[in-house]
């Protein structure tokens, strides 16, 4: 019973789930395309509240956006019968390399974050010049970083069929 | 396991007991070995599995490759460039190290503090050029994080799987130059040091491949040293640098291609499942790793300084750069100094790209002076390495080299120019 439960789970084509892959993948591809404009010249960088997109060198705004891009693409991809084994990795990968941008984009902060500044004579950083490092605005891959928590239920139940 | 009747004890020419298996027993041991490690059952396919097989299909394989390169590059340039290197070296190295090295050492105007210490009115490490000061700087401030991080990222590719899949991707395009897709692995070594990537290049079959891989890494695949310090001196130019070295890779990949002769077979691909690193394996690896590079790389650094303050003291390195001159300003279109630089390349390229940062230079002369430290000759280390493979196609590899470094100079020298940059 259960088995045929899930296989009309697999078998219809929108579902909540595809629903939320949907609008995560539009939105990661939004902010993917609006790394690459921004950084192509489009706007001088920009800021609205908590995000903002410095756009100002190559290597994180254009073949980071290029990534994002991708993300979002694969995550269109599994969109439909999302709980299917092929159709859920495109997604898994999807968003994997979202975490692998909004990662190394951490990473850059807190390795900005634990030395002084040039100019001071310390060597290590204050506690609150530490935290004051991880205040907003954050980059688009790191505002995505919570909502693509939702394609962790998508490794747990096929971890669960696995076991 | 216990040998079945039908072994046969006999001796061999020296005498020593020999167990010869007949057919049968052969069979018993295959059975035995096969009951004790095989499971049967029905295969099902995991998310793992089908992840797998879409990182080695182009469409979605090739992204992956793009996000796991800048990944790699991301992690690199905020670990070694802005925590360890900008964050505390720099600092120790220029306002402690230095200024105490300057006030104890005695007599400024000596030769022995020119050789140690360096320039004494240099502010900076990068601008001393002493023994004691740029040479510690560059191999424990600059070259040794970056070679730690790159190790333990490699290492992480390595062994999570990722790296087969990765040769099984660039397959179709490493063999349009001649490569399969396992040359990746000397290819990925060599961005840390090229002295293990000479050795990686066994991996490949045919004598060819060896040949054009090994004329490849020596001349457009900077090492991990390399790249810190570009990082560190010249960090806005580092892309277009690395951009003139993977056209020329490509280019002249697929000229020595089509002139060698030579076979370049296909290869049969073991991929794993993809796993998370052990990480006691990690760290022996890296250790291992790092621990070979420290080894040669801090004795060749300090050597190196030595032996170009020796070379400048001699005033060699200024009748060099008188005599070649015309071929460096007119044809490479570089400032007569880098000269200097380019001896010490023989020594450390990471050293070379230090010495060229205190030359003062337009950005294309910068920009083509890094390039040409690059695929010039090979670092001493790479150097030995090579001639243990054989004396034969080093100085092969040695001719091409000079070839190639005064056609694709003079080409770079040509786009400048035809840009008016140059």
């Amino acid at each position: 019973m259960e088995h045929n439960d899930m296989k009309t789970e697999e078998d219809r084509q929108i579902t909540p789930l595809g629903i939320y892959v949907t609008l995560l993948g539009l939105v990661t591809v939004a902010f993917g395309m609006a790394d690459i404009l921004v950084w192509a010249g489009v706007s001088p960088g920009f800021q609205v509240g908590i995000l903002a997109i410095a756009g100002d060198d190559f290597f994180r705004w254009a073949w980071g956006g290029f990534i994002v891009v991708c993300a979002g693409l694969f995550m269109l991809a599994g969109c439909t019968r999302v709980t299917s084994l092929q159709q859920s990795a495109k997604v898994v990968l999807g968003g994997v390399l979202v975490w692998l941008i909004a990662g190394t984009d951490i990473f850059a902060r807190l390795c900005g974050a634990i030395p002084a500044g040039e100019t001071s004579p310390a060597f290590f950083n204050s506690v609150s010049g530490f935290l004051a490092a991880f205040a907003p605005p954050y980059t688009p891959a790191v505002l995505l970083l919570p909502f693509t928590l939702g394609i962790v239920y998508l490794i747990r139940i096929h971890d669960t069929d696995d076991s | 396991m216990t040998p079945s009747a039908a072994v046969v004890a006999a001796a061999d020419a020296g005498g020593a007991d020999v167990m010869v298996f007949s057919s049968d027993a052969r069979w018993e041991m295959v059975d035995a070995i096969t009951r004790q490690t095989v499971t049967y059952g029905t295969y099902k396919q995991t998310l793992g599995d089908v992840l797998g097989d879409l990182t080695v299909k182009p469409l979605t394989g090739i992204p992956v490759a793009v996000a796991a390169l800048y990944a790699f590059w991301s992690v690199f340039t905020s670990f070694a460039g802005t925590l360890v290197t900008d964050g505390f070296m720099v600092k120790f190295f220029d306002g402690f190290w230095l200024p105490w090295m300057q006030s104890v050492w005695p007599d400024p105007e000596s030769w022995l503090y020119f050789l140690f210490v360096g320039n004494p009115a240099a502010d900076t490490c990068f601008e001393a050029f002493g023994m004691l000061t740029s040479g510690l700087f560059v191999s424990i401030g600059v070259v040794l994080p970056a070679v730690l991080v790159f190790y333990l990222m490699m290492t992480i590719l390595e062994d999570s799987g990722y790296l087969p899949r990765l040769a099984v991707l660039m397959d179709s395009v490493l063999h349009r130059i001649g490569l399969h897709g396992y040359a990746i692995v000397p290819i990925i070594l060599g961005l840390g040091c090229n002295v293990p990537a000479v050795t990686a290049t066994r991996i490949l079959e045919t004598k060819k491949q060896r040949f054009i891989m090994m004329t490849l890494l020596a001349l457009f695949i900077p090492c991990g040293a390399q790249l810190g310090i570009m990082m560190s001196v010249l960090p806005d130019l580092v892309g277009v640098v690395m951009l003139c070295l993977i056209v020329g890779f490509g280019i002249f990949g697929f000229v020595l291609h089509t002139v060698i002769p030579g076979e370049n077979p296909e290869i049969l691909v073991d991929v794993p499942r993809y796993h998370w690193p052990v990480k006691e394996y990690v760290a022996k690896k890296l250790w291992n790793r790092t621990k070979g590079f420290l080894k040669e790389a801090v004795p060749f650094v300090l050597f190196g300084i030595l032996v170009v303050n020796l070379l400048y003291l001699g005033g060699v390195i200024q009748g060099l750069a008188n005599l070649l001159e015309p071929v460096f300003v007119t044809w490479f279109g570089v400032p007569k100094e880098t000269v200097g630089p380019l001896i010490a390349a023989f020594l450390r390229k990471d050293l070379a790209i230090a010495q060229l940062s205190t030359i003062p230079m337009t950005t294309y002369q910068m920009v083509a002076s890094v390039v040409l430290v690059t695929i010039y000759f090979p670092c001493v280390a790479t150097f030995v390495v090579m001639l243990r493979e054989g004396w034969k196609e080093l100085l092969a590899a040695i001719a091409v080299l000079f070839v190639v470094v005064f056609i694709y100079g003079g080409i770079i020298h040509g786009i400048g120019i035809l840009l008016g940059v140059a």
